[in-house]
C-alpha cells in the first residue's frame, strides 16, 4: 500500500459515496448518523431545545426580580414547591440563575453554537467527504447528548439542581450540606459536566485534523474561508483549555466525596463548628475554572467572528478587509485568550501585582479585537450591500461587539474592578459581548446557511421581525443594566426591593422584565420559522442562493453522504473574489485567467 | 496574494497530508497534548498548594520501604527508582515494537509487545504494593498520618495530591496495557498484515511513551524535590 | 515501503540503545542527587539542588519526546504545532505558583491561626500512625499560643 494511500485512509474510503447512495436505515440516517451534516443538525436542534428551556429560565427570574411583590399562581402550577404561593423561592431563583448560565454559555454557545458550525462547515467548505473520522464525531454529538440528558435530569431531584452559580466555586459546590442544590444536584452537574468535556475534545480533535490533512487539492491554509481559520482556533482553545477544567472538576470530585481538601480550608459551620478540612485554597479551583473560563469566551466568539466575517463580504460584495490581518488577530486572540484568565479574580485576594500584570495583558485584547472590528467596518464600506437577514444580524453582531467590547476596558482594569465586580455592570458587560453577540452571530450562520443545510429558504419577513425586535430588546435589557452596575447593584440577589439604596430601579426592573419576554416571544417566532421552512418552505432552485464564493455551494442542493457528486472540486483561488475586475463574484474552483488583476 | 499560480506541490497546498502523518497519528498528537493540560493543571495544583502551605513532609520519610525489606529498614528512593526503570525498559521495548513493525516483522512485533504488557504490568504492581503499603501506615485520601520535615503537623494534602495523581497516572498506564493487550491480539490475527501497515502499533506506542513521559514528571514532583 | 519507514532506518537500533543510556544516566544522576540532598539542611543549596533536577527532568522528558516518540525526525511544522502550545505552560505556572506563595503570605500575615500552626511541633512518636500524629496535634495546641510567642522572636 502506498504512503499516499495510508494518509488518506479515510479520505478516500469516502470516495465511493459519490457514486453509490448508501441504503441507510431510519436509525442509521437520522439518529446514529455519522454524516456530518446530519450530526450538525442533531448539534443544532439539541442547541435549540436548550436555548429555548435556558431563555424560558431567565424570564422566570427576571420574573422575579421585576415583581419581587406580585404572585403569579401560575409559577406554583409549573415549579411547584418551587414557587409556593406564586413567588419563586430563593433556592429555586439560584437554581434558575445558575442552570441558565451553564445552559446557555456550554450547551447552546459550545455545543449549538461551534458544534453546529464546525461539523457543517468544515468538510464542505474545505472540500472533504466527510471529518477525517465520523465515528468519533458521532460519539462527540453522543456525549453532548448524554450530558444533556443529565443536566435535564438534574432539575428533576428532589434537593433540586445546582444552584451555586454557573463558576460552581467552593465551598458551596465542594461541601454536599452547603445548599440543597450542592446535594445530588450538584453531583449530576458535574457528570453533566465531565460529559461535555469528553464530548468537545472529540469534536475539537476531529476539526483541527479535518482541517490540517483533508482539505482538497488546491485548498491551501490562506485560502480557506475565515470560517474555517476561526473554527479551527476555537478547536485548539477547545483541546487545550477543556482538559484544565476536567482537572479542577476531579479534584472537586474528591471534596465532595472522599474527604480531601483540594479547595476547603478553614470552614466555620453555625451549629457544627469547625470543619476538618484544612490547608486547601479556594482560590486553587478558581484559577483553574477560569483557565477554561477566559478561553471558553472565546470558544464561544470566534465561530461568530467568522461567520461574520463570511457573511459581511458575500452581502457587501467586496472581499473582506485585510483577509491576513483577520487570521492574525485570530491567532493573537487564541494566545492571548490563555494568558488573561485571572481578570475575573481580581477581588478574591488575588496577588496586585500579579493582578497587575493580568490587567496589562487583558487591556492588549483590545488591539486585535479593534483590528477585526475595523476590518468589519472597511469591509462594508463602499460596498453594494444586500439587506439579507443574515447579513442585519451579522452586522448586528458587530455593534453588540463593540458595545460590550468597550465596557471590557472598563472591566480590566483591576482598580474599576473593585467597584464594579459583581454588579449588574458585569452582566451587562458579558450578555452584550458575549451572549448576545454571539447568539447574533449564531443566528446570522443559520439564516445564511439554511438553505445549505434543508434546501429550503427561510421566511425574509419573519427574519426581519425577529432580527429588529432582538436587536432593540438586546440593547433595552441590558444598557440599563450599566447605570445600575454602576450605581452599585449587585449581580445574583434574589429580591432588591428591600434595599432603600435600590428602590429607585424598581421601574427599571420591571422594564427590562418586559423586555424580555417580548424578545423572548419573538425567539419563539423564529423557531416557528425555521421548523415551518424546513418542511414547507420555498424550495431551492438556485444551487448557490447567495452568490458565493466557497466549495459548499458547489455542492448538490441537497447532498447526500460525500457531499459531491463524482470528484471533489479543486480549489483555485482564494475565498473572497468578490466584485473582481468588474464581476460579481468568482468561485473558488474557477481557474485564474491569463489576464486577471493581481491582488 | 497570489492566485496566479496553483501550487498543488507544496505539502501545505491542500490534497495531501501537510505534515506527513496520517489523520490518526495527528488526532493522537494532539489528544496527547491536551492530556498533558490534564496532567500540567494536576501538577501545578500540587505546586500551587504546596507553594501556600507553609510546612511539607520530606519524601524520603516517607517512602523509605521495599517489598520484603525486614522491618525497620529504610531504602529512600530504592523502590520508585525500581519503578522508573520498569517503566522506561517498557517504554524502549515499545520503541523497538514500532519499529519492527514499520519493518513489518510480525514475530519481532509479537515479543517487544509481550514484554512491553509485562512492563506495565510490573510497574502496575509495584504500584499496588505501594498503596497498600501506604494505606496500611494510615495515609489514604484525607489521611495524613506523616508530620512535615519541620516536625510541625502536615495538612492532607500531601497525601491526596499523591493519591489522587500517582492514581490517575496509574489509570493511564492501565488502559495503556489494555490498549497493548488489544494492539497484540490484533498483531496475531494478522490485521496489521493485512492492513499493509502497522500504523495503529505506533499509535499505541505514542501513547505508552506519553505515560512514561508522565511518570518522569511525577516521580520528580512527589519523590525527588 | 513507506516513506516514514525509511525515515526510520536511517535511525537505526543505534539510536534507540543511545538514547536508553542517556536516560538511564540521567535517572542515576537525579537519584544521587536526591540522596546527597537529603543530608544537606541550607536551604540554598537544597533549592539550587532542586533546580538541576527538575532541569534534568526536562531533558529526560526532551529525550522521550524527540526520539521515542520520535518527535524529532517528524516535520518540522508538526513539531511547531506540539511545541508552541507546550510554551503556554510557562505562564500558566509562573502565575499559579507565584500566586500559591502570596497566598502563603497573605495567611502568614492576616491569619494568626494559620502562622500558629507551621510553628507547632508534633513529638515525633511512633512513626507512621495517623492517630498518633492527631493526638500529638490535640496535645500541643494548649501550649500553642506560648510556643507561637517563642517562635515569633527568633
Amino acid at each position: 500500500m502506498s504512503h499516499e494511500a495510508v494518509l488518506h485512509g479515510d479520505a478516500h474510503g469516502h470516495d465511493d459515496h459519490g457514486h453509490h447512495e448508501h441504503h441507510d436505515t431510519f436509525l442509521t440516517k437520522y439518529v446514529f448518523s455519522q454524516d456530518h451534516k446530519m450530526i450538525a443538525k442533531q448539534f443544532l436542534i439539541t442547541g435549540m431545545v436548550w436555548a429555548v428551556l435556558g431563555g424560558l429560565m431567565s424570564v422566570l427570574f427576571r420574573l422575579q426580580l421585576g415583581y419581587p411583590d406580585s404572585t403569579f399562581p401560575f409559577l406554583e402550577d409549573l415549579l411547584g414547591k418551587w414557587a409556593k404561593g406564586g413567588r419563586i423561592s430563593p433556592e429555586a431563583y439560584y437554581a434558575l440563575v445558575t442552570t441558565h448560565g451553564t445552559v446557555l454559555v456550554f450547551f447552546v454557545l459550545t455545543a449549538g453554537l461551534s458544534g453546529t458550525f464546525a461539523n457543517f462547515l468544515i468538510p464542505l467548505q474545505v472540500g472533504a467527504r466527510d471529518m477525517a473520522s465520523p465515528f468519533m464525531n458521532m460519539l462527540s454529538y453522543w456525549f453532548f447528548f448524554a450530558a444533556s440528558i443529565v443536566m435535564l435530569s438534574s432539575m428533576f431531584v428532589e434537593t433540586g439542581p445546582f444552584s451555586g452559580g454557573w463558576t460552581a466555586y467552593p465551598p458551596l459546590s465542594a461541601l454536599g450540606d452547603a445548599s440543597p442544590g450542592s446535594k445530588t444536584g450538584m453531583d449530576l452537574w458535574i457528570v453533566s459536566m465531565a460529559l461535555f468535556v469528553v464530548s468537545s475534545l472529540l469534536g475539537g480533535l476531529n476539526y483541527i485534523a479535518t482541517i490540517l490533512n483533508m482539505r482538497t487539492k488546491g485548498m491551501s491554509m490562506t485560502r480557506l474561508p475565515l470560517t474555517i481559520w476561526a473554527l479551527f482556533f476555537t478547536a485548539v482553545l477547545g483541546v487545550l483549555s477543556f482538559p484544565v477544567l476536567f482537572s479542577g472538576f476531579i479534584l472537586l470530585i474528591f471534596d465532595r466525596n472522599f474527604g480531601t481538601s483540594f479547595y476547603l480550608s478553614d470552614i466555620f459551620v453555625n451549629g457544627v463548628g469547625a470543619l476538618p478540612n484544612e490547608g486547601g485554597s479556594a482560590i486553587l479551583y478558581q484559577h483553574l475554572f477560569w483557565f477554561l473560563g477566559h478561553p471558553e469566551v472565546y470558544i464561544i466568539l470566534l465561530p461568530a467572528m467568522g461567520m461574520v466575517s463570511e457573511i459581511l463580504s458575500i452581502n457587501s460584495r467586496k472581499p473582506i478587509f485585510g483577509y491576513m490581518a483577520m487570521i492574525g488577530s485570530l491567532f493573537a486572540i487564541a494566545i492571548l485568550a490563555f494568558l488573561v484568565w485571572a481578570h475575573h479574580m481580581f477581588v478574591t485576594g488575588l496577588n496586585p501585582f500579579l493582578g497587575s500584570v493580568f490587567v496589562l495583558l487583558t487591556l492588549l485584547i483590545a488591539v486585535p479585537s479593534a483590528i477585526k472590528v475595523f476590518n468589519w467596518l472597511t469591509t462594508l464600506w463602499r460596498g453594494n450591500i444586500r439587506f439579507t437577514p443574515a447579513m442585519m444580524f451579522a452586522i448586528g453582531f458587530v455593534s453588540l461587539f463593540i458595545s460590550g467590547g468597550l465596557t471590557g476596558i472598563w472591566l480590566g482594569n483591576s482598580a474599576l474592578d473593585i467597584h464594579l465586580h459583581d454588579t449588574y455592570f458585569v452582566i451587562a458587560h458579558f450578555h452584550i459581548v458575549m451572549g448576545v453577540a454571539s447568539m447574533f452571530g449564531m443566528f446570522a450562520g443559520i439564516y445564511h446557511w439554511f438553505p445549505k443545510m434543508y434546501g429550503k429558504q427561510l421566511n425574509n419577513t419573519l427574519g426581519y421581525i425577529h432580527f429588529w425586535v432582538t436587536i432593540a430588546g438586546a440593547y433595552l435589557i441590558f444598557w440599563p443594566m450599566h447605570y445600575e452596575g454602576l450605581a452599585g447593584m449587585p449581580r445574583r440577589y434574589y429580591d432588591f426591593s428591600i434595599w432603600e439604596s435600590f428602590k429607585q430601579f424598581g421601574e427599571l426592573n420591571k422594564f427590562i422584565s418586559l423586555v424580555s419576554m417580548i424578545v423572548f416571544m419573538v425567539q419563539l417566532l423564529f423557531l416557528f420559522n425555521f421548523f415551518y421552512s424546513i418542511f414547507k418552505g420555498r424550495k431551492l432552485t438556485n444551487q448557490n442562493p447567495w452568490n458565493a464564493n466557497t466549495l459548499e455551494w458547489t455542492a448538490p442542493i441537497n447532498p447526500g453522504h460525500g457531499n459531491w457528486v463524482g470528484e471533489i472540486p479543486e480549489v483555485h483561488r482564494w475565498a473572497y473574489d468578490y466584485g473582481k475586475d468588474g464581476v460579481d463574484f468568482i468561485p473558488q474552483t474557477t481557474p485564474v485567467g491569463a489576464d486577471e488583476s493581481q491582488h | 496574494m497570489s492566485t496566479a499560480t496553483v501550487e498543488t506541490t507544496k505539502s501545505w497546498g491542500g490534497g495531501k497530508s501537510p505534515f506527513n502523518v496520517e489523520y490518526g497519528k495527528l488526532m493522537m498528537w494532539y489528544f496527547l497534548m491536551s492530556d498533558a493540560f490534564t496532567f500540567g493543571a494536576f501538577l501545578i495544583s500540587y505546586g500551587t498548594i504546596r507553594f501556600s502551605t507553609n510546612g511539607w513532609p520530606d519524601p524520603n520519610e516517607v517512602f523509605r520501604s521495599f517489598p520484603f525489606a525486614p522491618e525497620g529498614v529504610h531504602a529512600p528512593l530504592v523502590f520508585v527508582s525500581v519503578m522508573t526503570f520498569i517503566l522506561i525498559v517498557s517504554s524502549v521495548t515499545m520503541v523497538l515494537a514500532v519499529k519492527a513493525g514499520q519493518e513489518m516483522d510480525k514475530k519481532a512485533v509479537v515479543k517487544y509487545m509481550i514484554w512491553t504488557i509485562i512492563g506495565g504490568i510490573a510497574f502496575l504492581s509495584c504500584q499496588a504494593w505501594e498503596w497498600n503499603h501506604l494505606h496500611h501506615e494510615g495515609a489514604w485520601w484525607g489521611r495524613n498520618p506523616f508530620l512535615n520535615a519541620d516536625g510541625t503537623a502536615s495538612s492532607t494534602n500531601f497525601t491526596n495530591y499523591f493519591f489522587t495523581i500517582t492514581g490517575f497516572h496509574g489509570f493511564h498506564v492501565f488502559s495503556g496495557v489494555i490498549i497493548n493487550i488489544i494492539m497484540l491480539i490484533m498483531t496475531l490475527l494478522d490485521k496489521f498484515e493485512q492492513r499493509g501497515h502497522y500504523l495503529m502499533i505506533e499509535k499505541a506506542g505514542l501513547y505508552w511513551h506519553f505515560v512514561d513521559l508522565v511518570w518522569v514528571f511525577v516521580f520528580t514532583c512527589f519523590y525527588l524535590i | 515501503m513507506s516513506h516514514t519507514a525509511q525515515h526510520e532506518e536511517s535511525h537505526g537500533a543505534g539510536e534507540v540503545k543511545k538514547v536508553t543510556i542517556i536516560l538511564s544516566v540521567l535517572t542515576i544522576i537525579e537519584l544521587i542527587l536526591g540522596f546527597w540532598m537529603m543530608d544537606i539542611h541550607n536551604v540554598g543549596m537544597r533549592l539550587a539542588i532542586k533546580g538541576s533536577i527538575v532541569i534534568l527532568m526536562m531533558a529526560k522528558a526532551f529525550y522521550i519526546v524527540a526520539y521515542f516518540m520520535h518527535l524529532k525526525h517528524e516535520l518540522k511544522n508538526l513539531i511547531m504545532t506540539i511545541v508552541v502550545p507546550l510554551g503556554l505552560f510557562i505562564w500558566f505556572i509562573i502565575a499559579f505558583l507565584y500566586d500559591g506563595n502570596s497566598f502563603r503570605n497573605l495567611r502568614n500575615t492576616y491569619d494568626p491561626y494559620f502562622k500558629e500552626r507551621a510553628t507547632i511541633k508534633v513529638e515525633k512518636k511512633e512513626e507512621g500512625h495517623g492517630e498518633a500524629a492527631h493526638e500529638a496535634v490535640a496535645d500541643t495546641t494548649a501550649h500553642a499560643s506560648d510556643t507561637a510567642a517563642v517562635e515569633n522572636k527568633h
